[in-house]
């Protein structure tokens, strides 16, 4: 303060000279800072598509990067030591130091993305140890990452299956890390799902958070799959989760159907293409049969094959099977995602529901028209009274035919017999 | 030319061509729903709609054979001849008699075979006819409950409907393999006839085949035939039975030699035959 009162004005001159600093220190700045971001100093180097290195194994890789496609990718405007901020090699350590080597982190940056990347199974295949499990730059690509979108980039949605297919559609990779021999890419290309162009893998999959099959947090872990259709079938799933199958499912019966069960997985087909298995025509024959038909869960849900055989051996049953595409089937009475038990009030098979149901098809049915049991066998130690009439029926008709056919043929033999005789003498 | 007997005026011809179409078709479609996964119901369930297209024909021929029950019901009450094949039909003890004694001749108990003369319809024809209006009877009224379901339903359990499904479907093996085991051996497989008493389609019966199948009614005939007894001839049946016989003798009157399938046969026998002693030129 003194030289201010000092009233000497020599100070003044700092007034005039700092801008003049400034405006240097800016520009020099900026200069520095174009320098950098169009990494010319990098490219002079690496735009020589011959720029090799030996690593560690004695194996050429290439250290060309394409200039053009850094530009337009969507990292574009970053330095080239943005993302390599330490490079360990003698060449690049003219300033003295060795820095230790890290690899590219897009963790410092996308920190959400790499914090579900960390959880899901890709990573934790890595941290294993495997080879070919995806990093970042598997799925995104490296140099020349475009948003996702773009439709040039390796995660637009028209590109997914691409991308993901360059592992999964190998049917070399699929073998060696154990994927059970499964190559969705044809399946799912002809799929319903697929040829939309609008679904794709991560729909089903997730994408950085994308997890193992028997995750309990996976998308596709079995009891979560109702709520992954969900996602864009919201009122089939409302419809599931409250039917008989869709509860037990949920309560982690892993007999219990869930959507995968009746409709397939990456392969789903529209229900008109006689492909898929929830098509009419398949539906009693492959779809329902293929648990209710089946010994081991009947056995455990105490709701015995019988329906079944019994439907095939009925008139709608052998309708059905001869092609008959009028003639019910399962569904026709018991309802598809709504599936209930016949005590539950809501059911179709409901005794107060049944007349409706048979109503459906048999506009004129009475009361009484329902009130039979319909699921029978016919068999003369059956349960019901109209089972055992049916069974004894049978067996009396059977006996008959046997005696009378029996009995003619025996009759007519003899008569042929005793006259081809006579011929010959 | 051999006399020939008439046994099939045209009228009956027409229904019996008619009721065996109406039963082919009946058992075809039929047995395709019982057994609508076997190999030979393919061409029905390759159809677009076929199951749907067979479940119509089946109704289509049960309502023709039933319009053709009534018709021959009329036939029977209503014309003389009708009336002669109901008297002739009735079962009696001499058909059991019949029986026994063709039982003894096949089991070689009578030896030599005792020849048999047999009435204008003998007791396999008997047999067959009457089985033929009880299977009629069985599978309309059973058949018309399950096409009439709802209406069934409103008055009787459900179980009901299931015993008319099962005897309908039995009903329908015993009448199938009847008919081929007893019609088609009287007709096509017994010795004597083979390979087909043609009187489906001529109408009339040889006097050899008279002879072997109806004795007693050559007899009666050439009895009448002589004056001895003056009742209705066959000539007077009624719907122009006579038609085909008398422009056959028409034919012949003239010189001509009617076409007969016979005839066609024998061109057909002599060509095979023509055919194996061929040895080449």
């Amino acid at each position: 303060m003194k030289w201010r009162e000092d009233g000497s004005k020599a100070w003044m001159c700092l007034w005039g000279v700092l801008p003049v600093f400034l405006v240097l220190g800016l520009v020099l700045g900026w200069m520095a800072g174009v320098a950098w971001s169009d990494n010319s100093l990098c490219f002079g180097c690496h735009k020589d598509e011959s720029l090799t290195k030996q690593d560690a194994r004695g194996k050429s890789i290439s250290l060309f990067v394409s200039e053009p496609g850094v530009k337009n990718s969507v990292h574009g405007k970053l330095s080239c030591w943005d993302c390599h901020t330490h490079i360990k090699d003698d060449k690049h350590a003219e300033g003295g130091q060795k820095a230790a080597d890290k690899k590219v982190n897009c963790a410092s940056c996308h920190e959400k993305a790499d914090k579900e990347y960390q959880q899901g199974l890709h990573s934790k295949m890595i941290m294993k140890g495997m080879e070919r499990a995806a990093n970042c730059y598997d799925c995104h690509g490296e140099h020349n990452i475009l948003p996702s979108k773009n439709n040039k980039s390796m995660t637009h949605v028209s590109n997914i299956d691409k991308t993901c297919n360059r592992c999964h559609g190998d049917a070399v990779f699929v073998k060696e890390h154990a994927l059970g021999a499964a190559l969705p890419k044809e399946e799912f290309r002809k799929s319903v799902h697929g040829k939309t162009g609008e679904i794709t893998c991560t729909n089903c999959h997730g994408s950085h958070s994308l997890r193992s099959l028997i995750d309990p947090k996976s998308t596709i872990f079995r009891s979560n799959i109702p709520q992954t259709c969900g996602v864009c079938h919201p009122d089939i799933t409302k419809q599931f989760t409250e039917s008989v199958h869709g509860v037990l499912a949920a309560r982690g019966r892993s007999d219990s159907p869930t959507c995968t069960t009746c409709h397939g997985f990456h392969g789903i087909k529209a229900k008109v293409d006689p492909d898929s298995p929830v098509n009419e025509r398949r539906i009693a024959l492959t779809t329902c049969p293929q648990c209710h038909a089946a010994e081991r869960i009947s056995k455990e849900y105490k709701i015995t094959t019988t329906p079944v055989s019994s439907y095939y051996d009925s008139f709608h049953g052998l309708s059905y099977r001869g092609g008959d595409t009028f003639s019910a089937n399962c569904a026709s009475c018991h309802g598809v995602h709504d599936i209930q038990p016949s005590s539950n009030p809501k059911s179709m098979i409901h005794k107060d529901n049944l007349q409706k149901t048979c109503g459906n098809c048999h506009p004129r049915a009475s009361e009484n028209f329902a009130k039979g049991k319909i699921h029978v066998v016919a068999s003369i130690k059956g349960e019901e009274f109209g089972e055992k009439v049916v069974g004894w029926v049978r067996i009396i008709y059977i006996l008959l035919i046997v005696a009378v056919i029996g009995g003619l043929t025996f009759f007519n033999f003899m008569d042929w017999l005793r006259k081809t005789i006579d011929r010959v003498h | 030319m051999t006399k020939k007997y008439l046994r099939m005026t045209l009228n009956e011809r027409l229904q019996h061509i008619n009721l065996a179409v109406n039963f082919t078709l009946l058992v075809i479609t039929g047995f395709a729903l019982s057994y609508s996964t076997a190999f030979w119901v393919s061409p029905i369930t390759d159809l677009p709609m076929g199951m749907t297209f067979r479940g119509f024909l089946h109704r289509l021929c049960g309502v023709a054979t039933v319009f053709l029950g009534g018709y021959h019901l009329l036939y029977l009450a209503f014309t003389p001849r009708g009336r002669g094949i109901v008297k002739d039909m009735i079962p009696g003890l001499q058909d059991a008699k019949d029986l026994l004694e063709t039982l003894k001749n096949n089991f070689f108990i009578n030896r030599p075979a005792k020849e048999l003369k047999m009435p204008r319809f003998n007791f396999r024809e008997k047999l067959e006819y009457l089985g033929l209006i009880w299977g009629t009877i069985v599978m309309t009224v059973t058949g018309f409950i399950l096409w009439f379901k709802t209406e069934w339903l409103q008055f009787f359990p459900l179980w009901a409907w299931d015993v008319a499904r099962a005897i309908h479907f039995y009903e329908a093996i015993l009448a199938t393999l009847t008919i081929i085991v007893w019609h088609f051996y009287s007709v096509i497989f017994n010795p004597d006839i083979y390979p087909m008493s043609w009187a489906w389609i001529t109408g009339d019966l040889t006097e050899h085949e008279m002879k072997e199948e109806h004795g007693l009614e050559l007899e009666k005939i050439k009895a009448r035939e002589k004056g001895e007894l003056k009742e209705f001839g066959e000539a007077a049946a009624v719907g122009g039975g006579r038609v085909y016989a008398i422009r056959r003798e028409k034919i012949e009157k003239e010189g001509g030699k009617p076409l007969s399938l016979r005839g066609f046969y024998g061109i057909v026998q002599r060509f095979n035959e023509t055919i194996k002693n061929w040895k080449g030129t």
